[in-house]
């Protein structure tokens, strides 16, 4: 399930930063040249690259049908290309911001699929992460570093228990039931995960 | 500044995306209004990003690509507002459920000291209320069913187990008892999300229990 990402010459830059701190690795310029120009060039090369990781997205929680899953790959990327204006590379990153707006799409998609009828959509039900102060930003930006630094050190039940919550979209109790183990078992080694990932709350 | 935050594993299965919609729409009123859980949920965020960038990646044909390219020019669909109106700090998602503000509302009163309104989220198995405690009024005793999730909006409560103030996020456990009583400042309006109806313990209300079900939807 989990794999390293191939390495390609277009690959984002990683830790370059323009004098404010701000990144300039190549998704984010992708999404201010949509943004600004409305630039083709640069949506198609966003499209090669996310389009990709937005399908095995959608078939890893393995109820989707492979048109559901095309689907929600055009919606998502027509979505990016309609909001790139909102995007603020001091925030987050450009793949972080295009995970949310995925995970949104398959939200919104598995309820119309169960007839759901709801005023809301999952973007309405999003946390509005966009007030955040500047200390805050880059604060964020640096613990987004770490977090995908310290990802390949976890161990294999951990990662898997997080990949089932995160990319197949099931919640712990669900978890709990396809690998046959206790709840209590899943909500620790989730945990101990983020534990290591040095996610916690620190009030 | 809120004292009382939803816990982590209810972070992370809000930002995987996998809580229930109206407990969901519970959740992101407390976020919006705390920096704090603002900062973990980021941090969540990033941890789903480098989830799905590490995905073996799945081929995508031209067609797709030209089928998206020849969407580009579509009208954008409108957007609603996401911030609330100036001047009126009822969180923006409950002025779209609620078509109005409070007094507009459609109320049942459960006693002297407490009234509910039901909001529609169309999420089948959870009910999403507004429960609007007198001053000094108290909840009867009850237990729940099921879970309950409690964001105060205005004035706060106390129970055995603690007092809450606005912005603070309760979640309660299927078994536990309490019965709320307002500070007596202040009236007191919070959102309740149950996935069981409440059942009360106080015997001068025992006799409602049959009559409490769960309004989901
Ligand atoms: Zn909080």
């Amino acid at each position: 399930m989990l794999a390293v990402s191939e390495t390609t010459g277009d690959e984002p830059t990683g830790g370059a930063r323009s004098a404010d701190g701000t990144r300039i690795d190549e998704w984010s310029e992708c999404l201010r040249l949509i943004a600004e120009n409305q630039d083709r060039a640069a949506f198609t090369r966003l499209f090669r690259h996310f389009a990709p990781l937005m399908k095995a997205f959608a078939l890893s929680g393995s109820t989707l049908s492979a048109n559901h899953a095309d689907e929600l790959v055009q919606e998502v990327m027509l979505k990016v290309w309609q909001k790139a204006g909102a995007f603020n590379p001091k925030k987050a990153a450009a793949s972080t911001w295009i995970y949310t707006i995925a995970r949104n799409c398959r939200t919104d998609l598995y309820r119309r699929l169960q007839k759901f009828d709801t005023p809301l959509a999952a973007e309405d039900v999003t946390g509005d992460l966009e007030s955040e102060e500047a200390f805050m930003a880059l604060h964020q930006r640096r613990s987004g570093e770490r977090i995908r630094q310290l990802m390949g050190e976890l161990p294999n039940d951990q990662a898997q228990i997080l990949a089932k919550v995160y990319m197949e979209g099931k919640s712990h109790s669900e978890v709990a039931g396809e690998l046959d183990i206790p709840l209590g078992t899943v909500k620790s080694r989730v945990r101990l995960a983020l534990q290591k990932l040095q996610i916690q709350i620190d009030r | 500044m809120s004292k009382f935050h939803p816990d982590l594993d209810l972070l992370t299965e809000y930002s995987a995306g996998t809580l229930p919609l109206a407990q969901a729409a519970c959740v992101s009123i407390h976020v919006n209004q705390c920096d704090h859980c603002r900062r973990v949920l980021g941090q969540l965020n990033e941890l789903g990003a480098s989830l799905m960038e590490s995905l073996q990646p799945e081929p995508v044909g031209d067609e797709q690509l030209n089928a998206v390219l020849a969407r580009l020019d579509e009208e954008t669909p409108l957007q609603y507002e996401r911030r609330a109106q100036d001047g009126d700090n009822t969180p923006a998602i409950l002025q779209r459920l609620m078509r109005g503000d409070f007094s507009d509302l459609s109320w049942k009163n459960i006693g002297a000291a407490l009234r509910i309104s039901y909001l529609k989220t169309g999420d089948p198995q959870h009910e999403f209320a507004l429960y609007h405690i007198r001053a000094g009024g108290r909840i009867p005793e009850h237990t729940h069913r099921g879970g309950e999730m409690t964001l105060i909006l205005q004035g706060g409560f106390s129970d055995s187990q603690g007092s809450y103030h606005a912005g603070d996020f309760i979640y309660r456990r299927p078994g536990d008892v309490h019965a709320p009583t307002a500070l007596q400042s202040e009236d007191c309006i919070c959102l309740a999300v149950l996935d069981a109806p409440l059942k009360f313990t106080d015997w001068r209300f025992r006799w409602m229990n049959p009559f409490l079900r769960l309004r989901a939807g």
